[in-house]
């Protein structure tokens, strides 16, 4: 193949991708790398032009002081990266536990309204936060949920849901059924074949989905900034608007805690990173 | 069809079947099915029917500030007329159409062009897949904090790199200035997006048969030519799903605007979904939010069926 | 082993009938071949006495027992799957031990018996492999060592030979046959592939659109079969069916083709004729029952040669007879070449004769 004729004209290709990547990557990192360097600096050392490229005196200061229990910025930040941990978990242990039977009874069974239901599902996600979030402060207001995790967790599993559940409906419609037949045949019930064969078969695709409630969870903002007014109970992309004020911000502070807080999606999401990828061509590409 | 009476298994057949079962026997026979899908929906409705409803009917009132709902008045389509005449909503209306055609247009380019230079195996390959997805996966609060500060009007990276590239001579208020603002932002939310068009996309290459294009490399296609006339047909089930989950996706857009401009400066970088949380919010007009939002109800919903087209085109073609 | 008895079975969806009033009885150590073209209704059938679809109506025993309501589990049945559906996960010991796990058998007795299946079935080096490190052959091993590894009372196999390619399907067609022979195993056996079925089964039941055609022994559905469905779609090549009138010259009874030829049937065939509903009946013909002459004679009719194929010891050749394609099989020594006139000569006494209104035998 290297000796064919159109060799040339392969590697114009070639390199016309590369400095594309090349281009994408810059474009790409940039951002991330700026935060980094910026929360290494000194409050001093970010505010000059031309700025710094890398820190004259590099400082870990800002991270000690997020992490340190001691510091009252310190134990705001901890509270907001806890509730963040909690309210994302629950979610996510939820949004499976829902997602399994729903995704496994679109997948497999006939029933009247199938269709309909599952589009009005996927529906959900044509939604904006903004139309829900009256009704669902008063919903809130009417459960007592306001101000509690509970009115979170609930308003995420919705979001959460639809992806779920048509993510894990991929996996279970490459499963053929003669697998469940078999055991069926071979003395399991209905429940067993699940449990025993498909279940564990579906692995991939339900640590795909956690990963997708999780960050979904993690990152969102609306309906926690609506939802909680009170300082204890706020999730960390609420949380660290704190360190923002229009005259004097903490840009290394707050570029240091915008770094710690991407820090479990990024570091979640990389290593499991090939179920997500295969997650998405089973569900998003074969339907 | 033949039948047969030869030997002695064979009945008499009724003429006609029986008549179909009524749905609601069916329903009946299938209850058990929706024992499983009972959670999920029970659920969805709580908070999702339930608001909608709300939506509605609120956008026919008018409802005091304190949100005491006892008090509202019927106002009819007052709500409705007053935005439709009001020139902020054509204004907001337009720079929504900005944001989303160009976010989602570029997106989609950067994405493909990602797609298709990672398609080939090489080494790093998953490792710089992984790099490019980080935007996508960090939240939008984080974003926007980032850029932002990147495009500080005094000490921003990018108005520097500008000046030390000779492009410039003095730093440039990028998100302080109604010209630019919007463009601003939105190269903001590309860099936020578009490796979701490009995972999409990487999944949809995999769907490419390679000996189509063996078989046009053989007819003498160029890349060019094999990419126009096998590849891209191929996505175009993919690229359908991707655009359309982008419009709604950047129609629905909030976080970005609000942290970082909160819409201003002069309602530059005011879209549709940060007017209807200002609206609604900010200044306590819940009627005429609750209005927009139906209308942008409907907007979706005309999405939601191109939509669910896309998805189902591919159900069909496989159950058939 | 048991005996299993379908009574007028019907699988209907709405207004779709997937499975037709079916009856038929599977004797205690019987091979049961259920054949058909792909749609017909076997897999249903089988599925049915699985009890993986639910009965829409009739009753379905095992031995003594009824169990059209019963759940798989409880029917005491094995099943051999076309994909193998082999549990992935499960290396082949789990997946040979999973129906012992599941009727809570002890370790030492799951174990002797995993051993003993594995020995018979020569898969003993394979016990710790996953399925998908397995080639086609063995996993069709595999999942025959699920179905035999406890003793149920009915064997179910649904097309488990269709995956592989042809040489091995004949080694392991063989082999199967042998297993029911040394298990005396109740088998029902379903696949599209007549030649599978007249091979291997004690009788067969030919379905069609739900309907079950004709259930008897291979070698009776050969050389009586009930309709035309039954005449086309068992034996290869396919029997030959030329459409012709039937009529009358001096008091002898003739076919008579559109284009004017005729011949005089002989007395048997002639009362049958006489039973036709119409004047319009169809021959039948296999191709070892046709002759082709050099000149024409009494009872010959015209012909004109479409296809030869040599395959070796059997030269066949496709004639164009009245509008109709004939099979014949020839010496490989026979000289013949495409479009070549020729005399073809029927075999009165095998040739089937069928109504060409209802499409059914017609019998003296």
């Amino acid at each position: 193949m290297e000796q064919s004729p159109t060799t040339r004209r392969i590697d114009g290709w070639r390199w016309s991708g590369r400095l594309f990547l090349t281009f994408l990557l810059g474009f790409t990192v940039m951002p991330m790398a700026w935060m980094f360097i910026t929360s290494l600096k000194t409050g001093f050392a970010a505010m000059q032009y031309p700025p710094q490229w890398w820190p004259a005196e590099p400082t870990l200061e800002n991270y000690w002081r997020l992490i340190d229990p001691s510091s009252s910025v310190g134990q705001d930040f901890l509270h907001y990266f806890w509730n963040s941990m909690w309210v994302s978990t629950l979610t996510t242990v939820l949004a499976v536990a829902v997602a399994v039977p729903a995704a496994y009874a679109f997948s497999r069974f006939r029933f009247p309204g199938r269709n309909f239901l599952f589009f009005a599902v996927l529906l959900r996600n044509m939604f904006p936060a903004v139309v829900f979030l009256v009704p669902l402060f008063i919903l809130m207001k009417v459960l007592g949920l306001v101000n509690t995790h509970g009115s979170l967790v609930l308003t995420y599993l919705t979001f959460g849901l639809p992806l779920a559940i048509w993510l894990l409906k991929g996996f279970y419609d490459n499963i053929p059924i003669q697998l469940e037949q078999a055991a069926r045949i071979d003395g399991a019930t209905r429940f067993q074949a699940f449990f025993l064969i498909v279940m564990p078969l579906s692995t991939p695709g339900i640590i795909a989905t956690s990963i997708y409630s999780f960050i979904g969870a993690w990152n969102e903002y609306i309906y926690a900034y609506t939802f909680l007014t009170k300082h204890d109970q706020m999730t960390l992309p609420v949380g660290i608007q704190r360190f923002f004020s229009e005259n004097a911000t903490d840009w290394p502070g707050l570029m240091a805690a915008t770094f710690l807080m991407s820090v479990p999606v990024v570091v979640l999401f990389l290593v499991l990173q090939r179920y997500f990828v295969r997650a998405l061509t089973e569900g998003a590409v074969k339907h | 069809m033949s039948t047969a009476q030869g030997q002695a298994i064979f009945r008499d057949v009724p003429a006609s079947p029986p008549k179909k079962p009524h749905i609601g026997q069916r329903a009946w026979q299938a209850r058990a099915d929706y024992l499983y899908v009972a959670p999920a929906i029970l659920v969805m409705l709580i908070v999702i029917a339930y608001p909608i409803y709300y939506t509605i009917e609120l956008s026919f009132f008018n409802t005091p500030a304190n949100l005491q709902l006892s008090q509202k008045q019927w106002t009819g389509l007052s709500n409705y007329t007053a935005i439709l005449s009001s020139p902020v909503f054509w204004k907001v209306t337009w720079q929504t159409l900005v944001w989303t055609v160009l976010s989602t247009f570029f997106a989609f380019v950067l994405g493909l062009g990602a797609a298709l230079s990672l398609h080939r195996e090489f080494v790093g390959r998953a490792f710089l897949r992984g790099l490019l997805l980080v935007p996508w996966v960090v939240s939008a609060v984080a974003a926007s904090y980032v850029w932002k500060w990147l495009y500080h009007s005094d000490f921003g990276a990018i108005s520097a790199m500008l000046t030390a590239a000779g492009l410039i001579d003095k730093p440039i208020n990028f998100v302080d200035n109604t010209q630019t603002s919007l463009y601003a932002l939105i190269v903001v939310n590309i860099w936020k997006e578009f490796s979701f068009a490009m995972i999409m996309l990487m999944a949809g290459l995999q769907t490419v048969p390679e000996q189509l294009l063996r078989a046009a490399q053989v007819d003498g296609a160029s890349p060019w030519q094999r990419f126009w006339h096998v590849t891209f047909p191929h996505l175009s089930g993919v690229s359908t799903v991707t655009v359309l989950l982008l419009v709604v996706q950047n129609f629905n857009s909030f976080i970005i605007p609000f942290i970082m401009t909160g819409g201003g400066p002069v309602g530059s970088t005011q879209i549709w979904i940060t007017h209807i949380y200002e609206l609604a919010f900010l200044r306590q007009r819940w009627g005429l939010g609750a209005a927009y939002a139906v209308l942008l109800f409907l907007i979706m919903m005309t999405l939601g069926y191109f939509y669910v087209r896309a998805l189902t085109r591919g159900d069909e073609s496989r159950a058939g | 082993m048991a005996e299993v008895v379908l009574k007028d079975v019907v699988k209907s969806y709405g207004s779709i009938y997937a499975v037709n009033h079916v009856s038929l009885k599977v004797e205690d150590g019987e091979f049961v071949a259920l054949v058909g073209p792909s749609g017909c209704g076997k897999t249903t059938t089988l599925n049915l006495v699985a009890g993986l679809i639910p009965l829409t109506r009739g009753e379905i025993w095992i031995g003594d027992r009824e169990v059209s309501g019963l759940d798989p589990k409880d029917r005491d049945i094995a099943m051999v799957f076309q994909n193998y559906a082999l549990y992935p996960n499960k290396s082949v010991y789990k997946n040979l031990a999973f129906p012992l796990q599941m009727r809570r058998l002890g370790r030492a007795e799951i174990d002797s018996k995993v051993q003993a299946a594995a020995k018979v079935l020569d898969i003993t080096h394979l016990l710790e492999r996953k399925p998908r490190e397995l080639s086609g052959g063995q996993q069709q091993r595999v999942a025959l060592g699920r179905a035999l590894v406890r003793d149920p009372r009915a064997f179910l196999m649904d097309e488990p030979l269709s995956n592989l390619d042809a040489k091995l399907r004949v080694q392991m067609r063989s082999e199967i046959k042998r297993f029911h022979q040394d298990m005396k195993a109740t088998v029902i056996y379903v696949t599209h592939d007549q030649l599978e079925a007249v091979t291997m089964a004690d009788k067969m039941a030919v379905m069609n659109g739900g309907f079950l055609q004709q259930y008897d022994s291979p070698a009776n559905v050969f050389a009586n079969p009930v309709n035309m469905f039954v005449a086309s779609f068992i034996g290869s090549p396919a029997m030959s069916l030329i459409p012709l009138e039937a009529g009358s010259d001096g008091g002898t009874t003739v076919l008579r083709s559109p284009e004017g030829w005729s011949f005089a049937l002989d007395g048997r065939n002639a009362a049958k004729v006489a039973k036709a509903k119409g004047k319009r009946v169809v021959l039948g013909a296999r191709h070892s029952t046709v002759r082709l002459l050099p000149n024409a004679e009494p009872g010959t009719v015209p012909g004109k040669v479409y296809t030869v194929e040599p395959t070796g010891d059997v030269t066949f050749a496709q004639v164009f007879v009245s509008g109709a394609l004939v099979n014949v099989s020839l010496p490989p020594t026979y000289a013949i070449r495409p479009d070549e006139t020729v005399n073809v000569l029927f075999d009165q006494a095998r040739m089937h004769l069928f109504d060409g209104e209802t499409e059914m035998a017609l019998t003296a």
